[in-house]
């Protein structure tokens, strides 16, 4: 099949102007390379600190028993009411209920994937240095291995000594720095009333999360219900699950059926989520904003194209070109701006999206790292690729729109007087 | 000519009338011209610098609009079609020379003789190439077929504009001092070529000229004074 005349001459006049269409690919390029290797580490970081509340405090969190009181507000002329239930009307029991039986529950649902039950509560761990307030963490440690990534949160010592003792304790890191304790330290817990308990240090964790890090002390259920003085209590409940993106409406789901509170990873982490959130949208305007500069430019130099063509115009005009056809030679120009631009830009955005990987930072705060954190994602690249190709082809619609519209006479006769 | 009258006429002007220029210096370029090309004639019009010629050519060849009058093209109206029909006429029946000859510079002298016949997309790239390449061949530039157009003398430029104004065999061919910059061997050549394709084909051509030589051998003369036809002459041959 031959090529469409105006595409045909589209390529001969951009391969004929060689300068200008290296000057309009950069922009393209760079426009999307840019928006590319941004999204990738704004996603990064976010999807990093995702993984790391996951990690350690699973996808959903079932906290304390309720008791919904219905009110009886609206009373229908037949003799039936309408009832409502709010946030206010609840009757809340700390702790949850007959705990064996909701861990089964939810073990049934195929979207849960483990779930580990805990008791918490305030201890002060005194060492022969200092006193600690800390969160005593009482968990089933087999049920914690597979909801959490607790085993890969060990830094130092060893999980399999802890399982086997049972005032053995896991100590968050920066809390093993400030009370200057390493494995095999003994310690002392008081739980609020009650007397001290020696306890050992049996390893250190570090879950990445700041507030975890230097206040969390686990150890095993019991022991910490008999601390606590908290006999056969769950406080929560961890859930991890299969697809946590699903987490809000299956917590919402949990809150109805089982009548305790049900909070999602999305709306314990709000405020962080919400600044990430951000982040990644404001890069996505800046980044926007370049390939709308290029798309200027690009407006630009197919304006100064359209006015060095008018004779060219003419001539095809003349010879039965139809407006549709002068039009179609521009915007196909613009078009395989866009296209070369967008290819070669999500090239180069992968390049860079890689390079930045391997920058080394040290960050230390809501999540730990020692690289730039970078997420690969197509839909960054079909985003790039779709504001690149808008942006172009709105840039050569009006030179091109200006370019069917010139009347071909006054050009022809212009250039003979 | 039997043939003739069995015909429409290629082409057929009643009344054209063309004014231009703004306000207080609007000329009235065209008076009324009248015009009929039978198919199998070639016709010149010859005239004083500025009496119309070129903007009569332009009319006819569907690039202006006449301010009244009526025009036919192969016993068509053409003046009510729109842009797009308009375009069509000229990509399909008309073949125009201009008086300076226009080719697109970055193209070679092959692919300007292409052009028009890449819009009608009636032949392969292949067989417009050996089109356009057999045109120019007939003009004498067979052997530069290849060349940019740019790096073409001025004559030879205007050869390629010919081969081109010939690429879809036009019904009409309208050319504005074709052989203008032509040397005598050329320029017979040319309009041999030109006049041969009119009469073994049922063409018509109209063409404007300053060479008292080249009038000589037309079939009709039309003179032309004012934005109008003054005279009109039959040459016998
Ligand atoms: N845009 C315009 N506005 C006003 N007058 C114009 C315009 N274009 C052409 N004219 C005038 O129209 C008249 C006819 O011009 P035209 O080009 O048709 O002459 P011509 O017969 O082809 O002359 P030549 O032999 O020099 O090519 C001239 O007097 C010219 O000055
Ligand atoms: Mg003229």
């Amino acid at each position: 099949m031959p090529v469409k005349p105006s595409l045909y001459i589209a390529l001969r006049f951009t391969a004929a102007r060689k300068r200008s269409l290296v000057f309009s690919l950069s922009g393209v390029i760079l426009g999307v390379a840019f928006f590319i290797s941004t999204q990738a580490q704004t996603q990064g970081f976010e999807k990093f600190f995702i993984e790391t509340v996951l990690g350690t405090s699973g996808a959903i969190t079932i906290g304390d028993r309720f008791q919904p009181r219905y009110d009886p507000i609206l009373t229908g002329g037949n003799g039936t009411s309408a009832a409502v239930s709010g946030q206010q009307s609840r009757k809340y029991y700390s702790g949850v209920d007959n705990p064996g039986l909701l861990i089964r529950c939810l073990e049934d649902y195929s979207a849960v994937l483990a779930v580990a039950p805990y008791v918490e509560g305030n201890a002060t761990l005194r060492t022969n240095f200092k006193d600690e307030v800390i969160k005593l963490q009482g968990i089933d440690l087999v049920a914690q291995l597979r909801a959490t990534t607790l085993r890969g949160q060990i830094i130092k010592g060893d999980l399999d000594r802890f399982k086997y003792r049972p005032y053995g304790l896991l100590v968050g890191t920066l809390l093993a720095d400030k009370l200057q304790v390493k494995p095999g330290d003994i310690v002392y817990l008081t739980g609020a009333q009650g007397s001290p308990h020696a306890c050992t240090i049996e390893g250190v964790f570090q879950s990445g999360i700041n507030a975890v890090d230097q206040s969390r002390v686990y150890t095993h259920t019991s022991t910490a219900q008999s601390i606590l003085n908290m006999p056969y209590q769950i406080t929560s409940i961890v859930v991890r699950l299969r697809d946590p993106q699903r987490a809000p409406e299956v917590a919402a789901h949990f809150e109805q059926q089982f009548a305790h509170i049900s909070r999602s990873w999305q709306d314990r982490e709000q405020g962080n989520l919400a600044i990430f959130h951000a982040l990644r949208l404001s890069s996505a305007i800046v980044v926007s904003l370049i390939i709308l500069l290029a798309g200027f430019g690009i407006f630009n130099i197919l304006t100064m194209t359209v006015l060095n063509k008018v004779r060219e115009i003419a001539i095809l005009r003349s010879m039965g070109y139809r407006r549709g056809d002068i039009q179609g030679i521009f915007l196909f120009q613009g078009l395989i701006i866009a296209t070369i631009g967008s290819a070669v830009g999500c090239v180069l955005g992968g390049i860079l999206t890689y390079s930045i990987s391997l920058i080394p930072i040290h960050m230390r705060g809501i999540m730990n790292t020692d690289h730039f954190v970078v997420a690969w994602s197509s839909s960054h690249y079909v985003w790039a690729v779709l504001i690149a190709y808008v942006s172009v082809l709105v840039a050569s619609y009006f030179p091109a729109r200006r370019a069917a519209l010139l009347p071909p006479v006054n050009i022809l006769r212009g250039s003979g007087q | 000519m039997s043939e003739a009258a069995s015909h429409p006429p290629c082409l057929a002007a009643r009344n054209l009338e063309r004014y231009l220029g703004e306000e207080e210096s609007r000329v009235h370029v065209l008076r009324g011209v009248n015009l009929t090309l039978e198919p199998g004639t070639v016709h010149a019009i010859v005239g004083p610098s500025g009496c119309g010629k070129s903007s009569l050519l332009y009319i006819l060849g569907l690039l202006d609009n006449p301010d009244a009058g009526h025009l036919e093209i192969g016993g068509v109206p053409v003046l009510s079609i729109d842009d797009g029909e308009a375009s069509a006429k000229r990509n399909e029946s008309i073949g125009f020379v201009f008086q300076f000859h226009f080719l697109l510079e970055d193209f070679t002298a092959e692919e300007n003789v292409m052009i028009p016949m890449r819009r009608l997309g009636k032949l392969t790239e292949a067989e417009m190439e050996a089109r356009a390449y057999l045109l120019l061949e007939e003009v004498g530039l067979g052997s530069k077929a290849k060349r940019p157009s740019r790096h073409l003398s001025g004559g030879e430029q205007q050869r390629v504009a010919i081969a081109r104004a010939l690429a879809n065999d036009p019904l009409v061919l309208l050319a504005d001092e074709p052989t203008g910059n032509l040397d005598s061997l050329n320029s017979d050549r040319v309009f041999g070529l030109l006049t041969r394709l009119v009469h073994h084909r049922n063409k018509a051509l109209l063409l404007v000229t300053h060479n008292p030589a080249i009038a000589d051998v037309c079939d009709w003369v039309h003179e032309m004074k004012d934005g109008m036809i003054v005279n009109t002459t039959r040459n016998e041959r």
